[in-house]
């Protein structure tokens, strides 16, 4: 009791037993914190699923709870790709759903009643608490260093590279998927360590996981054999790796064939193959490490190898020729477009449609990394400089998930655990070395500078300068300014989660004149209208983005949605919407298409309406019908899409232009109806619809439904029925010149 | 059950009615009211078969066809007027919102009177020409009647209508005696288009023709329609089943036409005139009465051994057994009997998603099927295919009511435990057999290794040379 109290303090701190109970603190402290930055959307709007996947995901999991697992297994959707319906249960990954079913169950076993909504939204900031749990055991893997790992909790709880695909209410795949990768690379770094079998069955058992929740599976599948590959290259093959990699590919393949979306993939398609291979060459050096071990003999030995590579080249071949023979799927196109950012553009412009299979613009890596973003490569230089097993892990990981995330923008996501955790092992690093109160005596100074030098290399700067560390200024003067750039970095997360990715896209927000919140509700206006005023079976056509929303929101049967596994269906729709009414019309009869659903953003200057995507559709409708649609047709002779007066005729008497501008001069007077989203003056005279009567429109015309007409009663065509009911006379068949169609029969 | 529901209120509305299927409220639009006087044989009968008569001038103030939306009037019968518009109640589209509102309407026209404007433009839109300047007469030289029609020719003599085509039962000419004309006084003959709804009743003989009376006497030279083209007597059927029918001539239904027992032929037979029956199988086919189809139920079910027995279940699975089975009558007069397809027609089943998967010809059924309804079915294995499918029936003939029926199932694919069991497909017996021997192997080798002790000299050995 007579000791100082600082001094307690510190002894506290130095206990075993008290570091690890603060470290559970800070962790759990951490989880929290990544779980309340993710609820921005919750608080600004309200507890909604979120943009368009969700809206499925969402639905699905309503199926799942309210008929049980089997028939959610075997579910046949009925409501959506009229009338070709989809085989909804053997074409999704189901861990999403079948987890917030779990915690809906057991929640409700516990007698905590809670709607399956509010699971769904809050299961994305949940999961976040657990992947930053996963990244602090990752880390631990790397270093021995203690700061480090909480350091990538961290990061990874706060940063908007991963935050942007789970805020509250993003009820995505990636939703759980990020935490099943984190994980499952934890795993294997310990089955690799321990060349333990337990670890691999359980590294198989969260890829098992991971396969069925998100197509981003195959990162794994692809990186753990492309790690033990560069790891053999090196000349590490063990046991511990044969062991490890093993248990985990047999196990972990089983279980990936488990859920119907995959089944056969694995030993079918290139994506898996390289798994395979590497599979059977760790066979081959297993097996030729037992024969060296038998018999020794150095020519022997150098002769095995070359018989090794032998192997492995005839195995490669055999790969290539079995690809070109079709017995192996060729790689998809998605795939393709991970090579070549140009391919789809080319060849799937369904895939290149989707803004988030874009390249990566460079701004946006400092937009979702921030500083990590500086610190990443020094983290990577940190794991050469000890260059065990598990750092060569970070390194091929670092390198294809920057090549990846520079190719398509959602492949942001898988870059972000790996710079947080080379981030956080460079940030320890220098804290480490400068936190470091006590000064070394001076007489072990060069001593224990060699020492440390050969024994525990760390960044050169922080290593060798050992002068640079007695000094207590530059200690602080290092310390001080990571510490104001920490609380940057987590300014700047939470500035961008609230701004940039808190928005639910369902809802619109814009601020009134006196600088209050406006919310802009059209879409659900839209969606509660046609669930109220419309047949439950009465059969929705719009494009493909709003298919899952209608789904979801208005419970009405679509054509296509964000699914999109049917390109000919999409093209059809593509052509509805971009052919003249009398092309379009037997279309939508054929499809029994009661009602048409268009985005216009015209009126209030929104960006993502339909005439903005309507090139896609003419694109992807050329593709399949290139005589009848062609995309050069909507564009004027100079090259320019208008909308205006200048407009070419086949824009004009397109169905979707129609149906965009319908009655939209009466708004404003004569003359003078401005597009305010592309700055057009339209013409005096609006276009005409004879095929279609206009439903609803929303508020602020973001949404407009037209209703498709039946036949016509008395056989008539609907142009010349339409005129009869504008008061035009039909012209007497009598005047007419020519000879008479005489009647036959 | 709905078509318990449907039959007792069809019962309850014969039981106050007894005539039309679709009401009884009938209006006559005449110049004058006591014009009625020329058509009381003809109008006797109809009010005879229970028809509520109203009778109208085209100026009278009270004159409407809609009240409040509503229809007033289930059936509409036009005579000659010779006011040139037929006013502000009856424009052409307020006549083709009747028709589309399900109203019925006969329209008799007539040489002498010209066609009001309205009627007109309304037969316009429904792919009828009437001659030029409305007014036309049809004239045949080689049929018409000696005795009244003896210099002008304009009363002609036609046999009594037979079937427009072989699969159509003959509604308006059956039973007719073998000698017996139908005699069309001074009509007005009208060219149809090609609309698939029109069908001619009656055509003109071969040699007649059309020609203005008042322009033409003397030299027809831009002649309007000749031969079969013109058309004498012409129906209309929407495709909600809402009928008109043209009669080119209104004298026909005047009381000295209709009941005038004999006519000379040109070849100086004298003959009977069909044209009472014949008016009164018209009216009755215009207002409903005559080729009326109803579908009394329809009913699909899995036809497998073992399989649910649910009546119209809402989904399938793909190459199940399903029957169809369809309930039709047929309306005369005031009674439903079983419909029976004609002979040389054929009563389609269609299977379809986008495009017929199976077009199937339905058999009747006698066990299921009544006096007054007959049954068709057929049983077929549902494609291979997953997809939201229609069962259509798309019967439209002429002269019978459309029957257009569309029952959604979804078909949905092979649940994951509807395949056969692994033991029960021969081709994987070897693979079967081999995971046997690998269990058996592995046990037996666990065996071996766990009760066989290494020696214990070698083990070093081995272990230096690792």
């Amino acid at each position: 009791m007579s000791a100082d109290p600082l001094d307690t303090l510190a002894t506290i701190g130095k206990g075993k037993s008290t570091r690890s109970a603060l470290r559970v603190v800070i962790l759990a402290l951490i989880a929290a914190a990544s779980i309340a930055s993710r609820l921005f959307s919750v608080i600004r709007f309200e507890s909604i699923i979120h943009e368009f996947d969700p809206w499925f995901n969402f639905r699905a999991t309503k199926y799942l709870v309210a008929n049980g697992f089997y028939s959610f297994w075997d579910w046949f959707d009925d409501r959506t790709w009229h009338p070709l319906g989809r085989v909804t249960g053997g074409t999704l990954y189901p861990g999403l759903m079948v987890t917030s079913g779990a915690i809906w169950h057991a929640l409700r076993a516990l007698t905590i009643p809670v709607d399956i909504r509010n699971v769904c939204v809050l299961l994305a900031p949940a999961f976040s608490g657990l992947t930053a749990i996963a990244a602090y055991l990752l880390t631990n893997e790397m270093t021995t260093s203690n700061s480090a790992g909480l350091l990538a909790a961290l990061f990874m709880g706060i940063a908007p590279g991963y935050i942007s695909r789970s805020v509250a209410g993003s009820y995505d795949n990636e939703a759980i998927a990020i935490f099943l990768l984190v994980f499952t690379f934890f795993l294997w770094i310990k089955a690799l360590k321990q060349g333990s079998m337990l670890w691999g069955a359980l590294c198989a058992l969260f890829y098992g996981y991971m396969v069925a929740s998100w197509g981003g599976y195959a990162f794994i599948t692809c990186l753990l054999p492309l790690h033990s590959f560069v790891l053999i290259c090196m000349g590490r093959y063990s046991t511990r790796l044969y062991v490890a990699y093993t248990t985990w590919y047999a196990l972990g393949t089983l279980a990936s064939m488990q859920i119907p979306f995959v089944g056969f993939l694995p030993v079918k398609t290139s994506e898996h193959m390289p798994a395979l291979g590497i599979f059977g060459f760790l066979q081959l050096l297993a097996f030729l490490d037992y024969v060296r071990s038998a018999i020794p003999s150095r020519q022997f030995q150098s002769f095995l190898w070359i018989f090794a590579g032998g192997i492995f080249t005839i195995g490669l071949a055999g790969l290539v020729v079995a690809t070109s023979a079709g017995i192996i799927a060729p790689w998809s196109g998605r795939f393709y477009s991970l090579w070549d950012t140009g391919y789809a553009k080319i060849h799937i412009p369904i895939i290149a449609s989707v803004s988030e299979h874009q390249p990566t613009a460079w701004p946006a890596f400092f937009f979702d990394l921030n500083m990590l973003v500086f610190l990443f490569p020094v983290g990577v230089y940190l794991c050469f400089q000890e260059l065990a097993d598990e750092h060569v892990f970070i390194i091929v990981y670092a390198v294809f998930g920057s090549y990846f995330a520079g190719v398509m923008v959602r492949l942001m996501l898988t870059l972000t655990p790996v710079v947080c955790v080379a981030a956080a092992i460079a940030i320890s690093t220098l804290l480490d070395t400068y936190l470091d109160t006590k000064t070394p005596p001076e007489d072990q100074q060069s001593a224990e500078g060699s020492e440390k030098k050969s024994a525990k290399p760390g960044l050169k700067s922080a290593s060798k300068p050992v002068v640079g560390v007695y000094s207590i200024w530059s200690k602080g003067l290092m310390v001080g300014s990571f510490s104001i750039y920490l609380l940057i970095f987590v300014l700047h997360c939470t500035w961008v989660t609230s701004n940039a990715y808190s928005s639910p896209s369902v809802v619109l927000a814009s601020r009134m004149p006196d600088g209050s919140q406006h919310i802009i509700d059209d879409y659900r206006e839209a969606y509660q209208w046609l669930r109220q005023n419309t047949k439950e079976d009465a059969k929705i056509m719009s494009w493909w983005d709003y298919g899952y929303q209608i789904g979801g929101m208005a419970d009405r049967p679509t054509l296509v949605d964000n699914n999109t596994w049917n390109n000919t269906h999409i093209a059809t729709v593509g052509k509805a919407m971009s052919s003249r009414e009398e092309v379009s019309y037997p279309i939508m009869r054929q499809h029994e298409v009661d009602y048409v659903l268009v985005v216009f953003g015209g009126l209030l200057g929104y960006s993502g309406d339909d005439i903005n995507k309507f090139l896609w559709m003419v694109r992807i409708a050329e593709g399949i019908w290139p005589d009848e649609v062609n995309e050069r047709s909507f564009f004027t002779p100079r090259g320019e899409y208008r909308v205006d007066g200048e407009a070419t005729e086949t824009m004009k008497n397109s169905l979707m232009y129609k149906m965009s501008y319908y009655n939209f001069n009466n708004l404003f007077p004569p003359g003078q109806a401005v597009d305010r989203m592309r700055q057009a003056r339209l013409p005096e005279v609006g276009p005409t619809l004879s095929t279609m009567e206009e439903a609803f429109t929303s508020e602020n015309w973001i949404i407009r439904i037209y209703k498709v007409k039946d036949l016509d009663n008395l056989g008539r065509d609907h142009i010349s029925a339409a005129a009869f009911d504008r008061g035009q006379k039909k012209r007497k068949a009598t005047k007419k010149r020519g000879p008479r169609v005489l009647r036959v029969e | 059950m709905r078509s318990l529901f449907s039959l007792f209120v069809f019962l309850f509305a014969v039981s106050v009615s007894a005539v039309s299927t679709t009401g009884n409220r009938l209006l006559a639009i005449l110049d004058d009211v006591a014009d009625k006087e020329n058509y009381s044989k003809f109008l006797g009968d109809l009010a005879s078969r229970g028809f509520e008569l109203t009778f109208e001038t085209p100026k009278s103030e009270t004159l409407a066809l809609f009240h409040l939306g509503e229809r007033k009037y289930d059936h509409v019968i036009f005579f000659p007027t010779k006011t040139k518009g037929l006013g502000p109640n009856l424009t052409p589209n307020i006549l083709v919102q009747f028709l589309n509102a399900n109203g019925n309407v006969l329209v008799t026209l007539s040489s002498g009177v010209v066609a009001p404007n309205s009627l007109v433009s309304f037969l316009a839109e429904l792919d009828i020409q009437l001659p030029v300047d409305r007014t036309g007469l049809v004239v045949d030289h080689f049929n018409y009647d000696t005795a009244s029609a003896a210099d002008l020719h304009d009363v002609l003599l036609l046999p009594p209508p037979t079937a427009v085509r072989s699969d159509i039962k003959n509604l308006f000419g059956a039973g007719a005696p073998a000698d017996s004309v139908v005699a069309f006084p001074r009509g007005v003959g009208a060219a149809l288009g090609a609309s698939e709804l029109l069908t001619p009743i009656v055509r003109a003989p071969r040699t007649a023709y059309s020609y203005n009376p008042k322009e033409q006497a003397e030299v027809v030279d831009d002649l309007f329609g000749a031969g079969e083209q013109l058309s004498l007597v012409s129906s209309f059927q929407a495709l909600n089943s809402a009928r008109l029918v043209l009669l080119g001539s209104a004298e026909l239904l005047q009381d000295k036409w209709l009941d005038e027992a004999e006519v000379t032929k040109v070849d100086g037979k004298k003959a009977k005139t069909f044209n009472r029956e014949f008016a009164k199988r018209l009216s009755a086919w215009a207002f409903q009465e005559l080729g009326v189809l109803r579908v009394n139920w329809i009913e699909h079910r899995l036809d497998e051994a073992g399989g649910s027995n649910e009546t119209n279940p809402k989904i399938y699975r793909i190459k199940n057994k399903v029957s169809y089975t369809i309930s039709l009558s047929e309306y005369a007069y005031d009674t439903w009997s079983a419909f029976n397809v004609p002979t040389n027609d054929v009563l389609q089943l269609e299977f379809s998603m986008l495009s017929p998967f199976h077009r199937l010809p339905l058999s009747f059924d006698k066990t299921r099927s009544t006096k007054d309804a007959a049954a068709y079915t057929t049983t077929f294995v549902l494609p291979d295919q997953h997809g939201i499918f229609n069962f259509k029936i798309n019967y439209k003939r002429p002269f019978l009511s459309n029957v257009e029926e569309k029952n959604t199932v979804s078909v949905r694919h092979m649940a994951h435990n509807e395949w056969p069991r692994s033991f029960a497909i021969s081709g994987a017996w070897p693979w079967i057999a081999g995971i046997a021997v690998t269990v058996t192997g592995w046990i037996g080798f666990c065996a071996l290794w766990l009760y066989s002790a290494p020696p214990t000299d070698k083990k070093k050995q081995t272990k230096k040379t690792q």
